[in-house]
């Protein structure tokens, strides 16, 4: 029942524990602060190691109870503070407790016990486990020694009463070391369930911490188990060897003193009788009778031997003549001969009878000695008043006594006044030929459980008893004390080996290992540095070395790679048309094309050229992928395209042959998709087809642009035998076409928003009458605006062409026609707001020109072309007349006067001055003049 | 284009207004050719000329020629582009420009 009692209080921290950690978790309890929290853990446990204190088990005059577990849970399981708290309510009440009815012998040790435990607890969970709740086992080791460090302490403050502190902890330390162990454990346990921790941790890979605690656990154990058996043995043997000489000691002691009796009795009689024979003028026979019939002289035999070692007298008649030399035993007292006074012998069985005498002998002067000798019967009376009671008073140890009994077992010493009675009565029995003298036995003496150990002197038994239970206590005590302060030191031990591989190897690895992830994660700039111990410096240092001579290849390999890729980029760039404007000559049309790769090299092309006069092919591509493969299937797929363009007019039948080819060994699975048009300056019309692409935009001379769509066909590259429709688009002067790469549309900002469709809607139509040049440069912006710093993941192409507005006459190069032609020219300047300074000069120029060939070319058809665009005016004549290239004439000499002047070439020396650039082409059976002139507006 | 001729005894004051071209460069040659006769000073004004063209130079400098042969020839009020026109041919250095 009481056991029961304390049973259910080491229940309650468990219970607490439990109840506690899943109200924090559920409710309100856990949004409290971290100091609430702690103090009201603190008390709850506190209160419940009131429990342990008031509900302990009593037994042998201490009280087994179950206090300890309760702080130490709490400082283990809920925090540093709430152990600390709980630990000092705890050890408060029980140092009160006193005063109403616990031990006061244990008051100092398990008062401050329950303080230890709370910070024991709270230490433990705070530096040896990070701050978390430790293991189960954990918390069943720290019971185990805060248990431990308990009992100890009951001894250390009890030393002045060892027994009763032995007693006490000999009775409760299993129980309570037990109790309180497993109720933490419990605890601990509980809550890992609760927190669905797994209990065995399965992982493949041990920590190195584990496996070093678990390493040191064990040989600590096995140290522990080893150290403890030892002990045992060793303190076993020691206490029997030591209770042995205690008994023999004490045994030795009582012998001495009884023969010591003996011995100066018979020699103070044997003197006596010496005194008479040398006052003796003769010795005789008779003399020795008479000597030896005197009172108090009871001896057996008085013997006078002269100096030859001969017995010349005795009262035995038969031992005269006998030679004292010849008997061993009669041979020692030869040395009363050799200068020795006095001799006495101890009472011993003579040979010739095998009754037992005892012999003194002293030197008579001038002759010989004189031995007289005791029998049993004599010496007892002798000495027997002496021996009685002699030992009455004698402790062996603290319990032990001495009993001397006669040759007949008749007790005539015993502290218990048993004198007079029998041996046997006591329980010892000795039966002396199987017992051997100073040998321990053990019997029951006196209703106790006793050693005992005898010997024989001058006749008389002595026997030593000590009690097994005292010789057992120091033994025991030794074991207690050992095995306590063992655990604590292998508990220190542990705990000082856990630290210091944390500390020394675990930390500093962990150290390493983060830096060695960022390094592995590609960030080459940081450095390992552990500088704690030798073997770290050199690992530390090792490690950067690796890293900086990494370092040196990768940004080695970097440079190469980056110089190969840059040259890769100017040969992928340099096939792309890139001269703006590439037709001069041209003012019908207006071109532009940009390409942003995102990577050095890109998937990306964009191309034009004139097929002839009359017909300019436009297309934008985009690969499958970036990167060196992609461009250089790009630059497949671009020379194909043309080189089918060269030499067939269908668009469709052009892609339809650049598919097959592409198709023709992609092992690398690659494709194009691609938007292609052909521009028939003649018939206005775009005939076009589409191999996947994006659609293109288009403007009607003065609208918006509005997306064009047509049912694309497949990729480029991805299957043979693919047929392509030819679409045709109706392209008037001053209507638009603007193409564009997904990465346009598909360009990403920060925010993971695609720049799409709409906004490059929007865009374009802000841009009003913007030359192609700056309609593609607006819509970049506005996509890198878009992107922000976001990474550009698709390379960037567009390509936009314009018809200028229709500026052109033709005429038949008469001098009639020489007004049509400048008032053409002059009605074109001013439909297009040029200022009128600027028109008096391209009119002179039209003057100039138009009336050379009218004069000079013979031609039979001419045209002029005038376009206005940005500030720029583009003049162009074209005439079938002769070959002639009046830029190559030299100019007029200016400096001459007027008489010697000849007018002659000045007015296309005029030209030249005045127009911003004059250039002169044949081709396709025309003269092209082309003037171009900048103006401000 | 307009030519007025202002004669004021063996003075010739010839206003030109409008262009001096291919196409009305004839026609002052031909007023030149006829009242250039017994003139000692004749005098351009070119204030309402928007421009020449080399035809023009060349019935200027004709008209400079016949000039220098009996009297003197003054230019005046040219506008910005046919200075830069006589500047351009040197002819800002054969005629005097006032």
């Amino acid at each position: 029942m009481p056991y029961a009692r304390l049973a259910l209080v080491a229940v309650l921290p468990v219970i607490a524990s439990a109840a506690l950690y899943s109200f924090s978790r559920k409710t309100a309890l856990g949004r409290l602060g971290k100091w609430p929290q702690q103090i009201l853990y603190g008390l709850v446990f506190g209160v419940l190691a009131i429990f342990g204190t008031e509900f302990g088990v009593p037994i042998s005059g201490a009280i087994i109870n179950a206090r300890d577990a309760a702080p130490l849970s709490a400082g283990l399981i809920f925090g540093a503070p709430a152990g600390i708290i709980a630990g000092l309510i705890g050890g408060v009440e029980r140092w009160l407790a006193v005063y109403w009815g616990a031990g006061a012998k244990t008051q100092l040790a398990c008062s401050a016990a329950t303080v230890i435990a709370g910070f024991f607890g709270a230490a433990l969970r705070k530096w040896m486990f990070d701050d978390k709740k430790p293991a189960w086992f954990y918390g069943f080791a720290a019971g185990l020694v805060m248990e431990v460090l308990h009992m100890l302490m009951i001894f250390f403050t009890n030393m002045d009463d060892v027994q009763t502190a032995f007693i006490y902890v000999q009775s409760c330390s299993v129980p309570m070391i037990l109790t309180n162990s497993l109720s933490v454990m419990f605890a601990v346990l509980a809550v890992s369930i609760l927190g669905k921790e797994k209990l065995r941790p399965k992982n493949e890979h041990k920590k190195l911490s584990q496996s070093f605690s678990r390493w040191l656990l064990l040989v600590v154990l096995m140290a522990f188990s080893i150290t403890s058996f030892f002990t045992y043995v060793l303190q076993t043997r020691f206490t029997d060897r030591n209770s042995e000489a205690l008994l023999r000691l004490n045994i030795a002691d009582v012998k001495a003193d009884i023969e010591d009796a003996s011995d100066d009795n018979l020699l103070r009689l044997t003197r006596g009788v010496a005194k008479v024979l040398n006052d003796a003028e003769m010795i005789t026979d008779e003399l020795l009778v008479r000597i030896s019939s005197l009172s108090g002289n009871d001896f057996s035999e008085i013997n006078v031997i002269d100096k030859r070692g001969i017995i010349t007298q005795s009262t035995n008649p038969a031992y005269i003549g006998f030679d004292m030399s010849v008997g061993e035993q009669s041979g020692e007292f030869m040395a009363l001969l050799g200068g020795t006074d006095e001799l006495v012998q101890g009472y011993q069985p003579i040979s010739k009878d095998g009754t037992y005498m005892k012999y003194a002998g002293v030197a008579l002067t001038g002759r010989g000695f004189v031995q007289v000798g005791y029998n049993a019967e004599r010496f007892q009376q002798d000495i027997d008043g002496r021996v009685t009671g002699a030992t009455r008073n004698r402790h062996v140890g603290e319990s032990g006594f001495i009993i001397i009994a006669g040759d007949d077992w008749n007790i005539v010493s015993d502290p218990h006044n048993k004198e007079g009675q029998n041996l046997d009565r006591t329980g010892i029995w000795i039966d002396r030929a199987t017992m051997p003298e100073y040998t321990r036995f053990t019997s029951s003496v006196y209703g106790q459980d006793s050693y005992f150990m005898y010997a024989l002197t001058e006749g008389y038994y002595i026997i030593a008893v000590e009690p097994v239970s005292e010789v057992l206590f120091s033994r025991d005590l030794s074991v207690y004390v050992t095995v306590f302060m063992e655990i604590l030191v292998f508990a220190m031990l542990f705990v000082l080996v856990y630290f210091l591989v944390k500390k020394l190897v675990v930390e500093n690895i962990q150290k390493i290992n983060t830096t060695l992830s960022e390094i592995t994660g590609g960030n080459l700039d940081v450095s390992v540095d552990v500088r704690t111990n030798e073997e770290f410096v050199s690992l530390s240092d090792d490690i950067n070395t690796t890293v900086v001579t990494l370092k040196g290849y990768i940004a080695e390999a970097a440079a190469r790679i980056d110089k190969e890729l840059e040259v890769a980029k100017i040969i992928q760039s340099s096939s792309l048309p890139s001269v703006f404007p590439p037709y001069p000559d041209r003012a019908d049309f207006d071109i532009f094309a940009i390409m942003d790769t995102a990577k050095e090299v890109g998937g990306d092309f964009y191309d034009f050229y004139l097929l002839d006069a009359n017909r300019l092919a436009f297309l934008v591509a985009d690969v499958s992928g970036k990167g060196i493969t992609a461009a250089m299937f790009m630059m497949k797929a671009k020379t194909l395209i043309k080189s089918y363009a060269d030499k067939e007019g269908d668009v469709a039948e052009i892609l339809r042959m650049t598919n097959e080819a592409l198709c023709e060994g992609n092992d690398a699975e690659m494709f194009v998709t691609c938007w292609m048009g052909i521009l028939d300056f003649d018939r206005n019309t775009v005939a076009f087809a589409n191999a996947g692409h994006n659609p293109p935009l288009v403007r009607r001379r003065n609208g918006t642009f509005e997306y064009f769509k047509s049912s694309p066909g497949f990729v480029l590259g991805g299957l043979e035998g693919i047929r392509y429709r030819r679409g045709e688009l109706a392209l008037d002067p001053g209507d638009e076409i603007f193409l564009y790469t997904d990465g346009v549309t598909e360009a990403t900002n920060a925010q993971n928003e695609l720049y799409g469709d709409s906004r490059l809607r929007r865009i374009l139509n802000t841009l009003g009458d913007a030359s192609a040049d700056e309609t593609c440069r607006a819509v970049k912006a506005d996509v890198d605006r878009f992107v922000g710093k976001a990474p550009q993941f698709d390379d960037i192409t567009m390509l936009h062409l314009k018809l200028m507005p229709k500026n052109r006459i033709t005429l038949k190069p008469t001098e009639e026609s020489m007004a049509e032609a400048a008032a053409f020219v002059e009605n074109a300047l001013v439909y297009s707001g040029v200022p009128k300074k600027i028109i008096s000069k391209m009119n002179i120029a039209v003057d100039e020109i138009y009336s050379n060939i009218i004069r000079y070319s013979g031609a039979e058809e001419a045209d002029i072309e005038c376009a206005v665009s940005d500030g720029k005016i583009l003049l162009i004549f074209r005439d079938n007349g002769r070959p002639y290239n009046p830029t190559e004439k030299p100019d007029p000499n200016l400096t001459l006067s007027a008489e010697e002047r000849d007018i002659g070439g000045l007015g296309f020396f005029m030209v030249k001055k005045i127009m911003d650039s004059v250039v002169y082409t044949y081709r396709e059976g025309l003269n092209h003049l082309t003037l171009t002139k900048r103006y401000t507006e | 284009m307009k030519i007025n001729s202002i004669l004021n005894g063996k003075s010739l004051t010839i206003a030109l207004e409008g262009r001096l071209d291919t196409t009305t460069a004839p026609h002052l040659e031909a007023e030149l050719k006829q009242s250039l006769e017994g003139i000692t000073e004749l005098a351009f004004d070119l204030t309402a000329l928007e421009y020449s063209s080399s035809a023009g130079l060349r019935v200027l400098l004709f008209a400079q020629k016949t000039m220098n042969r009996h009297g003197r020839m003054a230019v005046r009020g040219a506008n910005e582009t046919v200075m830069e026109v006589f500047e351009v041919t040197g002819f800002a250095d054969i005629l005097s420009i006032e």
